[in-house]
């Protein structure tokens, strides 16, 4: 190799990295270290850019790479002295960015590798620099034992223990009883088999898990002489109690939704399935917060792969905190690009129930009402509990309704315009001429009133959102006077566009799930401008660069336009229309294939022919 | 690694190439066959969709013979590679003219009669770019594009040949045959010279869910297409008699007659919209088959990166190749029928009497060689 052994980087290393067939590889990085706060380094031939475009640049440079070789190729060719140079300076440039790659900031762990003390007084001493002596942290001493020989020591946290819980089965048990114990071991076995009367009591002899679970709102207890402690689970904090959840109401079906607390919404869950096949698996994500997830799914209906890879996808997360599920979705979720989401956010039971019964899978996350139903498919969006609950014919023709309202809140603005501006033979006669009649003094063209007004509509709708309840009807008054008769008035807007507007307005919300409704209402702006400029034409290109988007989207391996695109007739039963539920055979056929047929067949009610003769007698 | 990793149902190949039948039905269809007893249309396209069976048959028998292999492979194996490439070659180019004629129609078609101030070039552009950008996707979106877009179509051909049933008078088609079999014989090899662009199934057969369901789709698209066609061309006669072979864009022409009531009047926007979809989506067809083509000529290992410069390159030949709407009717009439024929019936019948030759050879030697070069 001789001079050519001087390129400290190996060919092949390079090779990978730049045909890194989906150049995630550069793109990861770059993103870990954006998440974990640190300024990553920019190459100095970038670094004369703000940092925040110098970034996404590199990272374009690296990813793009892919188009630069289209081909998958090994080096094996000798290099000549040109090939040295770019390799060194392309070593440079990667290993500023990439080998210098730094972990999510951890909080620094005294306690990692430290066994426990027999001292009591010494972990004592650990736990509250630990802690740094928050104030919520308590620590109390008992003595137990013949003559109080034996010092316990009980650590917990303020506000996350059921304190009656500590007094009563743990402070007063073990003053009263922990008299006969000879010995510290005794005393230890006497306290972890017969003394403590909590139902969860846990051994541990690692100072680490022990505080975290202190942290958690278990209590510990130490005793002096023994190098192991126990923790007995007395959590018990004030929560929000179980409500009609705010943001799915509906008329008909149960009224519970979920809460932020985990383990309630998981036996919520359980009620509703109450079959041991139901799993529950818990994980912890977040390197501080140590937030709960768990995953639910109903072994032998969900797709055991599937479930592995809600595991996978889970486990790549490297955060330190987690917050709410709506982070969750966008560390794993197939498209982070879309404007439409591929996981189903609910906070319904029901909802969840329903999902796993087909063969979904849940994600529950400790701390946020809203769980995550995964593989999530478009029509999902457009279903409520209801559509199942009520009559069939009912079910249907609300679902009816809300497809039209989210086209209609996707296009009713670019139709207009485009109407208004190209096509104005589509209208009758006398609309046309009354249309024509109420714009004349409106100085715009039709896009910008378009635009102008639903920006208007854009700003009221996300001031009310937020606003106190005592000044919101203000508000309202307000913006319902400027939108509708000032505007008006003043001659900014034609009267036709308000009516636009608020049937567009009043579509939008007619959409179940908030999370699809936002991507409708970004893009109707596109539409608009479509329309204003190219016409029908315009917007049949938006519709059909939104249908390439959707039919190429995936949500964990399943199509996201499922029965539509790629037809699967079958789920025809489940879509426009639902059938009744004694012709509701067979579960969606991508998702719930482990398990295809869920109920008997021939339900269908018919009266006893006994009946009819007693009638007519 | 495979060069294009989805697979499509047969329904979706169906659809798909009811889809490519439907751009020339639709738009110039009655027109281009340069016809002189206008009445008796509707009867070659009949007999054009009968006599289309065989070599579509053919085509599917070929494809069928080599399982796991597009049209470009088994032709290199069949013909060796330098005829076998430039066989591949003259399909691609196949391909492209269809592309650049179907962008010429669509650009054609709304500055005619829709939006006539709009230079030509913008709509060419973003149907190029869009479906470019579906081709791009792969095969897996172009078939649900097209399977979804499907109902829509046949939903608005359906409305737009029933709906203008007052003005259809049917003694239009009368006299039958009047001058003889001989004006009728052009504009059979007009309807045929449209059914043989199924040679693209050549390329998607490898891509099927499910193999046997080739023959099924391809007849069943032959059925469907023709029969749409046999129907609007005898719509077009009872609403427009004699009159119709020279009608510019005749189911714009017919959509505008739809009046029902006071209020549903000159829709033609919306069956207008149908096709421009359903034109975008055949064009992401070609484009896409043209651009795995030549990934497998060149033995490329990803196609994608060659739909943006072959979607330039139709959009270039778009312009180039024609000047007007009559370059296009002119190009129809005179040129297109030899030209769609010698290319996909001579390839497909070289490629059949070579297989014949080749699997004689092969089973007399008991050698199985080709199996063997196969894997």
């Amino acid at each position: 190799m001789g001079t050519r052994a001087r390129a400290s980087v190996s060919p092949q290393l390079f090779a990978h990295w730049f045909v890194d067939p989906s150049g995630s590889s550069v793109w990861s990085f770059l993103r870990v270290e954006c998440a974990a706060g640190s300024e990553p380094a920019i190459p100095s031939r970038f670094s004369r850019f703000p940092k925040n475009i110098g970034r996404p640049i590199m990272a374009l440079l690296c990813s793009s790479a892919k188009y630069l070789m289209p081909t998958q190729f090994t080096v094996n060719k000798t290099f000549g002295k040109d090939d040295l140079i770019m390799l060194r300076n392309l070593t440079r440039l990667l290993r500023k960015n990439i080998c210098s790659v730094s972990k999510p900031s951890q909080v620094k762990k005294d306690s990692v590798g430290k066994p426990l003390s027999k001292k009591v007084k010494v972990n004592e001493a650990f736990i509250r620099r630990a802690f740094g002596n928050s104030s919520d942290l308590v620590v109390r001493e008992l003595h137990v034992g013949p003559g109080g020989k034996f010092t316990v020591l009980l650590v917990y946290v303020d506000g996350l223990v059921d304190k009656t819980l500590i007094s009563e089965n743990l402070i007063e048990r073990i003053s009263d009883q922990a008299d006969k114990s000879r010995t510290p071991e005794q005393a230890y076995d006497d306290l972890k088999n017969r003394i403590i009367a909590v139902s969860d009591v846990k051994e541990t002899g690692d100072l680490d898990n022990f505080l975290n679970h202190v942290a958690g709102g278990y209590c510990g207890l130490l005793i002096d002489d023994v190098a192991k402690v126990l923790v007995a689970d007395t959590r018990g904090w004030a929560q929000r109690s179980i409500e009609e959840p705010t943001t799915e109401a509906t008329v008909r079906g149960g009224k519970e939704g979920f809460v932020e607390t985990l383990r309630t919404n998981t036996s919520l869950l359980r009620r509703r399935v109450k079959h041991p096949r139901l799993r529950i698996e818990e994980c912890e994500i977040g390197t501080i917060s140590k937030t709960s997830v768990a995953i639910a799914y109903i072994s032998g209906l969900a797709d055991e792969k599937v479930v592995q890879e809600v595991r996978n996808r889970l486990a790549r997360i490297n955060v330190d905190s987690i917050q709410e599920s709506g982070q969750i979705e966008e560390l794993i979720e197939d498209a982070p690009f879309s404007p439409f989401p591929t996981i189903l956010r609910t906070e319904r039971p029901d909802k969840v129930a329903g999902a796993l019964f087909e063969g979904r899978i849940a994600i529950l996350t400790n701390g946020t009402p809203f769980a995550l139903i995964v593989p999530a498919t478009f029509t999902m969006f457009l279903t409520t509990p209801e559509d199942y609950f009520e009559r069939t014919f009912i079910g249907s023709a609300l679902r009816a309704i809300r497809y039209l309202s989210f086209f209609t809140s996707l296009t009713l603005p670019s139709l207009y315009v485009a109407v208004t501006t190209f096509h104005q033979e589509m209208l009758p006669t006398a609309l046309i001429l009354n249309v024509a009649a109420q714009r004349e003094g409106v100085p715009f063209p039709a896009v910008v009133e378009a635009l102008l007004m639903e920006a208007l509509f854009e700003i009221l709708r996300e001031a009310g959102v937020r606003l106190p309840k005592i000044v919101g009807p203000a508000v309202n008054i307000i913006g319902g006077l400027v939108i509708g008769e000032a505007a008006m008035r003043a001659g900014l807007v034609s009267p036709i566009m308000v009516v636009v507007v608020a049937t567009t307005g009043i579509a939008s919300f007619a959409t179940p799930v908030f999370s699809i409704a936002i991507g409708a209402r970004l893009l109707r702006f596109i539409m608009v401008l479509l329309a204003g400029s190219l016409g029908f034409f315009g917007i049949v290109a938006g519709l059909f660069a939104l249908g390439i988007h959707l039919t190429s989207l995936r949500s964990f391996g399943v199509p996201f336009m499922e029965p539509i695109a790629p037809a699967i007739v079958s789920e025809f039963k489940d879509l426009l229309a639902r059938v009744p539920w004694w012709a509701m055979h067979t579960r969606p056929a991508l998702v719930g294939h482990k398990d295809l047929v869920r109920q008997g067949w021939d339900q269908k009610p018919k009266p006893p022919v006994y009946l009819g003769k007693d009638a007519h007698r | 690694m495979e060069i294009e990793g989805g697979k499509i149902s047969g329904s979706q190949l169906l659809a798909l190439l009811v889809l490519t039948r439907l751009v020339p039905v639709t738009i110039e269809f009655p027109l281009v066959t340069g016809i002189k007893s206008p009445q008796d249309a509707w009867i070659s396209s009949l007999v054009g969709t009968v006599l289309s069976i065989l070599p579509v048959l053919l085509m599917v028998r070929l494809s069928l013979k080599y399982p796991g292999k597009t049209i470009i492979e088994y032709s290199q194996l069949l013909l060796g590679k330098f005829f076998g490439k430039i066989a591949g070659f003259v399909l691609v180019w196949y391909w492209l003219s269809i592309a650049a004629t179907m962008l010429r129609s669509v650009g054609d078609a709304y500055t005619t009669a829709i939006m006539p101030e709009t230079p030509i070039l913008a709509f060419i552009l973003v149907v190029g770019f869009l479906s470019a950008n579906a081709a791009r996707s792969g095969l897996e979106v172009v078939g649900r594009l097209g399977e979804v877009n499907m109902l829509v179509v046949i939903l608005s051909v359906l409305l737009t040949l029933s709906l203008p049933y007052k003005v259809m008078n049917f003694e239009n088609l009368l006299p039958v045959l009047s001058k003889g079999i001989r004006p009728i014989m052009l504009p059979t090899g007009t309807a045929i010279s449209f059914f043989v662009e199924f040679i693209i199934l050549g390329m998607v057969a490898p891509y099927l869910n499910n193999p046997q369901t080739l023959t099924k789709s391809s007849l069943g698209a032959i059925a469907i297409s023709g029969f749409m066609m046999t129907a609007f061309t005898v719509v077009l006669i009872a609403v427009f008699g004699p009159t119709v072979s020279s009608l510019m864009l005749p189911a714009f022409s017919l959509a505008r007659m739809i009046s029902i009531g006071e209020f549903l009047e000159r829709l033609e926007v919306i069956p207008m919209s149908a096709w421009t979809i359903t034109v975008a989506i055949t064009l992401a067809f070609f484009l896409w088959a043209s651009a795995v083509a030549t990934a497998q000529l060149l033995s490329l290992k990803r196609f994608q990166s060659l739909v943006y410069p072959l979607a330039a390159i139709s959009v270039a030949f778009s312009i180039l190749f024609f000047e007007s709407f009559f370059d296009l009717e002119l190009y129809f009439k005179k040129i297109w029928v030899p030209y769609s024929l010698t290319v996909t019936l001579g390839i497909s019948i070289i490629l059949y009497l070579a297989s014949f030759i080749r699997g004689r050879s092969s089973a007399s030697t008991k050698v199985t060689g080709l199996c063997h070069r196969n894997h």
